[in-house]
């Protein structure tokens, strides 16, 4: 027995009131616990399909570059000690960082220059997985390459060799079967020669090597500046960029998924709070005559004040652990019909249960202040006249 | 022990202030038992609300024990509430939804911190004394009248009030459990209770050692 009694069995006194209230409350947290959950299933999966519309990071060899001029005559800058990345430590240093969950695809390649019929193209060494992964809207006339013979042409460097799918292409004497002529796609793609990383390796005899490695990293959980700087620290003799544009139109897209559930929840809750906060207020109407009492028996306004905080501050908390339960399995079951379950699952963390149960009563006592304070400064020559 | 000066006491009124309590002076001795007898809307029930400090006079000098109370704050009137004085009414003095048990202990749950089990153990002799022992567990609304009369003594006794204040106590009862409670004050009062009681029954104020007569706000007798 102590003060929570007072507030505890007044909400026994009234049943069908306090359920109908916590109800409301309840609604409201299953509502933003479901929202949230669901947004972000909703936003990981959006950016995970974003993801296969290009890197959003490039690792390449740190190099010097040196602006040559002589007699007034500039010759242009030079770069010095261009070393090639080694591909299986460098993919594997990228694949190890501490937010290494955050690391959706490593895409290594390996670029050479070639003459064919005296016309010089790139050609471009690529694992064919991982490049499919960051650019599933590529098309193309003819099939993507699956063996080690066979390539795939940019639609530029097609033309320019005055070559289609079906045709071989020779390349250092190896003859190479075109499988397919990529559609334009506005990038560099189109002006080279798409091949597996391995054979081109072979070809120009140093194996393992890589020119850069393309990394699609997810960055609605973590600022992209700390997974760049964790490769950086992994790789130290490397240059570890992030293409901004792209993280930027990426985490647009992301964010207003999260912004949208946002917006929703502050409506829900600030209308969950408003009701909140009118039930207590013509609570303390409907109980002048237990103020009298209380004020009578010697309770203070900062007692009578807290009785109505801690009523409020219950409903919030039974309203913040049941709602964080029921949100996560609703959110569940969204995400089920919604068919996002194989993408992503809504984390279940005891944390954010703690956090629930503390920040909802936090809420909800906020919502009573008012109506707290005005119990409060009722005068027991007030309250009893009501006696 | 309790003195009253020159009690004056307005209440608004569409047409005004009207008063209610015109210099009222009383003196209440360690013991005494004072019947506040009067007609209706005579102030009998304001001079008792100012006398427990519920209500503030607008003028006059009130003092507990050298006290001044009409200038005090009020968290020291709270405390005097709360340990001194004991306040039941005509109606209306449980919290319907608190047992038997909790009501008498009501007082001393203002905190945290759970009420000690040896107050808990002097309620249930308290209840005992108002013949309530196997009633502790009950909710106030399956008592009679009477009943619910007794748990608010049982609280006064709880807390070792010094002065009980009751405003017609007996008003909402038959005779006969006006007459039980009327014993029960009377049985208080032997073993030392200070009592002020209100009340519009010639028969009840005659068990009282004196009485005060009020009318029109005033003190006639």
């Amino acid at each position: 027995m102590n003060i929570v009694t007072i507030p505890l069995k007044n909400m026994g006194r009234k049943p069908t009131k306090t359920i109908l209230l916590l109800s409301v409350f309840l609604l409201g947290v299953i509502s933003i616990v479901a929202l949230y959950q669901v947004s972000l299933v909703v936003g990981h999966s959006l950016e995970k399909k974003l993801t296969a519309f290009g890197a959003n990071i490039v690792v390449k060899p740190a190099t010097e570059t040196l602006s040559v001029s002589y007699g007034g005559f500039h010759m242009g800058d030079m770069l010095l000690d261009i070393k090639d990345l080694q591909e299986t430590e460098t993919t594997t240093a990228i694949k190890s960082i501490e937010l290494k969950d955050r690391i959706s695809v490593v895409a290594p390649k390996l670029v050479n220059m070639f003459k064919v019929d005296e016309v010089a193209v790139a050609a471009v060494g690529v694992r064919w997985e991982e490049e499919l992964g960051i650019k599933s809207y590529w098309a193309t006339d003819g099939a993507i390459p699956e063996g080690p013979d066979q390539v795939l042409l940019g639609a530029l460097a097609a033309r320019t060799l005055g070559l289609k799918t079906g045709d071989t292409l020779s390349l250092k004497d190896r003859d190479f079967e075109i499988t397919g002529v990529l559609y334009e796609t506005g990038s560099d793609d189109d002006s080279v020669i798409l091949m597996d990383l391995s054979t081109l390796q072979q070809l120009v005899a140093q194996p393992e090597a890589v020119s850069f490695v393309e990394v699609a990293a997810l960055c609605a959980g973590c600022p992209i500046e700390d997974i760049v700087a964790q490769i950086q620290t992994s790789l130290p003799k490397t240059s570890v960029i992030a293409l901004q544009n792209v993280v930027n139109q990426r985490m647009s897209s992301v964010r207003f998924v999260q912004k949208l559930a946002l917006s929703i929840s502050l409506v829900i809750l600030v209308t969950a709070s408003a009701m909140v906060g009118l039930s207590m207020l013509s609570a303390v109407n409907e109980r002048k005559k237990d103020i009298g009492i209380l004020r009578s028996l010697g309770y203070g306004k900062m007692r009578v004040f807290m009785i109505f905080c801690l009523e409020a501050a219950i409903i919030g908390a039974l309203a913040g652990t049941i709602g964080y339960l029921a949100g996560y399995g609703i959110s569940l079951k969204a995400l089920e019909y919604l068919s996002l379950t194989e993408v992503a699952r809504p984390m279940f963390s005891i944390s954010q249960l703690a956090f629930c149960a503390l920040v909802f009563p936090l809420i909800t006592v906020l919502s009573a202040l008012y109506p707290a304070w005005k119990g409060s400064s009722i005068e027991p020559s007030q309250a009893l006249v009501s006696l | 022990m309790l003195n009253a000066e020159n009690i004056v006491k307005n209440f608004p009124s569409e047409s005004g202030d009207v008063a209610v309590l015109k210099g009222v002076s009383v003196h209440l001795e360690e013991g005494d038992y004072v019947a506040i007898v009067g007609r209706s809307g005579s102030g009998k029930t304001t001079l008792l609300n100012v006398l427990s400090t519920l209500v503030r006079p607008d003028t006059g000098l009130l003092t507990y024990r050298g006290t001044d109370l009409t200038t005090a704050a009020e968290k020291q009137l709270d405390t005097i509430r709360k340990s001194d004085f004991s306040v039941i009414f005509q109606f209306h003095h449980l919290l319907p939804y608190l047992s038997v048990l909790e009501n008498t202990l009501l007082p001393f749950m203002g905190s945290l911190r759970p009420v000690p089990a040896h107050l808990e153990r002097k309620a249930l002799d308290c209840l005992a004394r108002v013949g309530l022992a196997d009633k502790a567990r009950r909710l106030p609304g399956n008592l009679s009248g009477g009943e619910q009369q007794r748990v608010a003594i049982a609280r006064a006794l709880v807390k070792s009030s010094k002065i009980l204040f009751a405003d017609e106590p007996t008003g909402s009862l038959d005779r006969n459990t006006g007459e039980q409670i009327m014993e029960l004050l009377a049985e208080l009062h032997d073993e030392g209770l200070t009592i002020v009681m209100v009340t519009h029954e010639p028969t009840y104020a005659q068990l009282a050692r004196r009485t005060i007569e009020i009318e029109d706000g005033g003190i006639v007798h």
